[in-house]
């Protein structure tokens, strides 16, 4: 009888205690949280630059996951190679492994930031959004001012140059800047 | 995702597999008389015993992922189909009343070298053989009513840990309830 009421109490206060955090999710939407995703933001370590999304895709970083949260029509005129379209609406929704390193990207870089507060504010850790986004993409790994081996490993040219990107990227970035300008 | 064979996470369900089927057994869970009590009210072993295994797993679960030793993200939860699993539910009670075991108690009384326990291994294996075999006509009404992954938080709309605190007041409460029907049953028979 005496271990029944033990182990009741100890059931007890931990139930009690559930319901005093209410989440199970460690840290989650408290101001602990905020704080810790404020530093990260502070200390940039929320974003990679396009240079490095291409050596972790070249490498073939295990577990890696880019994510394209721009529109239909855009993913299907180009997107970053091994990308996964998962639009703003469904991201929040989507089961990511947590040795997963998910990076988002969007045409310019706010989209995807803003899926990076959605998805750390959900508990997934290794979060990062490509800053400067496709734009930033095109720019730095498909048409740089000099051609580099990634340039070359995925299928770009210097801006100097006059080969075009595959399936009319080319067309695609220009209409790109026109808009974002 | 369902772990491939190759996978540490088959071994590890084996590991846990096999502590579940021993904590049945040490429970009585694998003789079909004890079980069959349940439904003539009159020891509520099965109830007292799954009850506590929902507990004790919901309460590990919940501070297991709130010490970060846990990623529930990583936890399979099964989709609700509504009308399939209210019929299912039904045919497996009625099942579990008629065998007087279920499916993993039934193993449990295999093991321990029960025939009867043999019989329902065997009978519910026959079972998923012949559903699936029928699966292509079942088919519509297997994936009819879908209301995706339910969990009782977003259903209700409150906080886990308030669902936590609900499940284990309902659990004492019942656990209470139990005993006095049984202590009643007990009067009357004896």
């Amino acid at each position: 009888m005496r271990s029944r009421v033990v182990v009741a109490g100890i059931a007890a206060l931990l139930a009690i205690g559930a319901a005093f955090v209410g989440n199970p999710e460690p840290h989650a939407g408290s101001n602990a949280n905020i704080r810790a995703l404020a530093d990260e933001i502070e200390h940039e370590s929320d974003h990679v630059t396009a240079l490095e999304l291409a050596e972790w895709i070249r490498q073939r970083r295990p577990d890696l996951r880019v994510i394209d949260v721009r529109s239909d029509s855009e993913y299907s005129a180009y997107h970053i190679p091994t990308a996964e379209r998962i639009p703003l609406t469904m991201l929040a929704a989507t089961k990511f492994d947590s040795r997963s390193t998910v990076v988002l990207y969007s045409e310019g870089g706010a989209h995807a930031a803003q899926g990076w507060v959605l998805l750390r504010t959900a508990g997934v850790r290794n979060v990062y959004f490509l800053r400067g986004g496709i734009l930033d993409w095109m720019d730095d790994v498909m048409n740089p001012l000099t051609s580099s081996e990634l340039t070359h490993y995925f299928g770009g040219t210097a801006r100097t140059g006059a080969v075009p990107l595959p399936g009319g990227a080319t067309q695609v970035v220009a209409r790109m800047r026109r808009r974002s300008c | 995702m369902i772990a491939p064979f190759t996978d540490s996470s088959t071994l590890v369900a084996g590991i846990v597999g096999i502590g579940f089927g021993f904590a049945l057994e040490r429970a009585g869970l694998g003789s079909a008389p004890k079980l069959a009590g349940q439904f003539t009210l009159t020891d509520f072993t099965v109830f007292k015993v799954m009850f506590t295994a929902i507990v004790v797993a919901m309460l590990g679960a919940f501070w297991a992922s709130r010490l970060g030793l846990l990623d529930l993200a990583r936890v399979y939860v099964p989709e609700t189909f509504l009308a399939p699993q209210l019929i299912g539910g039904a045919v497996f009670g009625a099942g579990f009343a008629l065998a007087g075991l279920c499916p993993g108690t039934s193993c449990v009384s295999a093991a321990t070298g029960r025939g009867d326990g043999l019989a329902v291994v065997l009978g519910f294996l026959a079972g998923v053989a012949g559903t699936a075999s029928l699966l292509p006509i079942l088919q519509s009404f297997y994936l009819s009513t879908p209301r995706g992954t339910l969990l009782l938080p977003d259903v209700l709309g409150v906080p886990y840990g308030v669902v936590v605190l609900a499940v284990v007041l309902a659990a004492g409460a019942g656990f209470a309830i139990a005993e006095r029907i049984e202590a009643r049953m007990a009067r009357r028979t004896g």
